[in-house]
């Protein structure tokens, strides 16, 4: 009866009345795709269980890699670069993660509680395994490592001699900063190859806390 | 009893391979490594010459030397375009099996005589190619290959034991 | 206040205390038709509210781990609740009676919503969300 020709419609919830004074909220155009589906009528849960074939990951990850070559200057621009599109996935994944928690979701409020939860909930839910171990650095108070035998992102990765500084697992170390950042612990993660005998592309996050963390803490501590 | 001796060898847990080299589709090498002595040391120039003039894509007419795959392709009693060229070389000091992909990489294997299951080596040798040199980010195709995963991989393949 | 029905000040913060998004509406409950009824002078003072509610925020999100804080501040008549996300966005209503389980179900749903919204890679964290959606949310609950 009501047919559309266009492939888009307007919601009818757009053409409610927008306060005056707010510019933010002005009249929007919600896109519905030929589906009739917006991103919003879609369940946030419909890929929790689905699996992704590593190869096609191995494929996009490659290629990323390749894509982020070929603006930078160096090894440490590469992985800067890499460590901003790690946390712009760990940006989603942590509001994803806990939404998935439901009523039983919480924020984490200490160091050792966000660090957990990224060496497993977090860890288990991208890789479907735990990372390897969880320690600190003894001379240092404010460093922390995660350590991944076998990062699943180096899988196929060989990194040619030239740039052996170079680890793609700075791809995860942006993961988890955007999760320690979400949580107000601010900390610079980086990813640095630690070769065992059993291991060789045995691959370690170094998290270093801003000063400022470790004072909220222990103010915390000491109330 | 016997069956399962048999089995075990076939399987090829003591395998020699001597040599595998792999070929981009112009012929060039670009991969080669020893893995058991047997073969003849041939300098890095030679090996290039070798795989080139195995490759063969120049046609027979005009062919000053002799371009073995080509040359196998085109005497095919049958229909030369389905002829996939020459598969195995069997020597008395040595046997090449030869796998070439769709899109024209070739594999070569050399082994030593009478070896089983030479046809399971190479496409093994394949999948790691697939693996870990195709999914490398690094990797610049058609170019030499150097994935130091690759070399791990195929070395733990090849010679398990060592 | 605004007389015998209830309207709401719904504002979504960023992390760096930045405005995402805002609307004002009316209750749906006993026959409200979801038009606000703030008062001119009100209107911008529940900005103000909203505001003044961060600093109590940064205290309480430090001393529990609920993502709901219920109502965390209180100017007058008027209450601010908030839910607190794992990314640290905070979605602020303000209202004028207090009725925490309504308002949890409604934040859970604007949660599912920001959460779609950030699934879409064309958004990024603290930019303004254009979209009128939540407002459905509102209907539901409130």
């Amino acid at each position: 009866m009501n047919r559309e020709t266009s492939p888009f419609r307007t919601p009818s919830t757009g053409a409610s009345p927008t306060p005056k004074h707010a510019s933010l909220t002005a009249s929007t155009n919600l896109r519905y795709s030929l589906t009739r589906k917006s991103i919003y009528d879609r369940h946030l849960n419909r890929t929790k269980t689905s699996e992704l074939s590593k190869s096609a990951f191995a494929f996009l990850f490659g290629e990323m890699v390749q894509h982020a070559q070929k603006k930078v200057y160096g090894v440490q621009d590469l992985e800067k670069k890499l460590n901003q599109h790690g946390y712009a996935v760990g940006q989603r994944f942590l509001e994803l993660l806990l939404w998935r928690d439901g009523r039983t979701a919480k924020r984490e409020t200490r160091i050792l509680g966000i660090l957990q939860f990224i060496s497993h909930s977090l860890y288990r839910a991208i890789f479907q395994k735990a990372a390897d171990t969880l320690e600190k650095v003894r001379e240092n108070e404010d460093e922390y490592m995660i350590s991944d035998n076998d990062p699943l992102v180096n899988a196929y990765v060989s990194v040619p001699k030239e740039m052996s500084q170079l680890n793609c697992g700075a791809f995860i170390a942006g993961i988890i900063e955007a999760v320690l950042d979400g949580h107000c612990f601010p900390a610079k993660v980086t990813a640095h190859t630690a070769p065992s005998e059993l291991w060789p592309g045995r691959t370690v996050f170094l998290i270093k806390f801003e000063p400022d963390v470790l004072e909220r803490e222990a103010l915390r501590v000491g109330g | 009893m016997v069956m399962v001796i048999m089995a075990i060898q076939l399987t090829g847990i003591n395998r020699v391979v001597y040599a595998v080299l792999i070929l981009n589709k112009a012929g060039g090498l670009i991969y080669q490594r020893d893995f058991n002595p047997g073969l003849q040391k041939l300098s890095s120039n030679d090996y290039l010459i070798l795989a080139g003039t195995f490759h063969g894509q120049v046609s027979l007419a005009s062919a000053a030397r002799a371009q073995v795959h080509a040359i196998t392709s085109q005497i095919s009693p049958t229909n030369e375009t389905t002829s996939s060229g020459l598969e195995v070389l069997e020597s008395e000091n040595f046997v090449m099996r030869c796998f070439q992909t769709l899109t024209g990489t070739k594999f070569l294997v050399f082994a030593e005589p009478r070896q089983p299951n030479l046809d399971v080596v190479v496409r093994r040798v394949y999948e790691l190619y697939a693996d870990y040199v195709m999914k490398n980010p690094f990797y610049q195709i058609e170019m030499p290959i150097r994935s130091e995963g690759f070399d791990r991989h195929l070395a733990a393949y090849i010679k398990p034991h060592q | 206040m605004a007389g015998s029905s209830t309207s709401y000040y719904f504002v979504i913060i960023g992390t760096k205390d930045n405005p995402l998004y805002e609307a004002e509406f009316g209750t749906f409950k006993q026959g409200g038709d979801g038009v606000p009824k703030f008062r001119e002078e009100q209107r911008h003072m529940n900005q103000f509210i909203a505001h003044s509610s961060l600093d109590c925020i940064e205290d309480l999100q430090w001393a529990s781990k609920e993502m709901y804080l219920k109502a965390v501040d209180k100017f007058n008549n008027t209450w601010v609740s908030c839910f607190l996300t794992g990314g640290n966005i905070k979605l602020l209503l303000v209202h004028d009676a207090r009725s925490d389980e309504p308002i949890r179900q409604f934040f859970t749903d604007v949660y599912d919503m920001y959460c779609k919204t950030l699934m879409n890679p064309f958004y990024e964290v603290n930019m303004a969300i254009r979209s009128q959606i939540f407002k459905a949310a509102a209907k539901k609950y409130l």
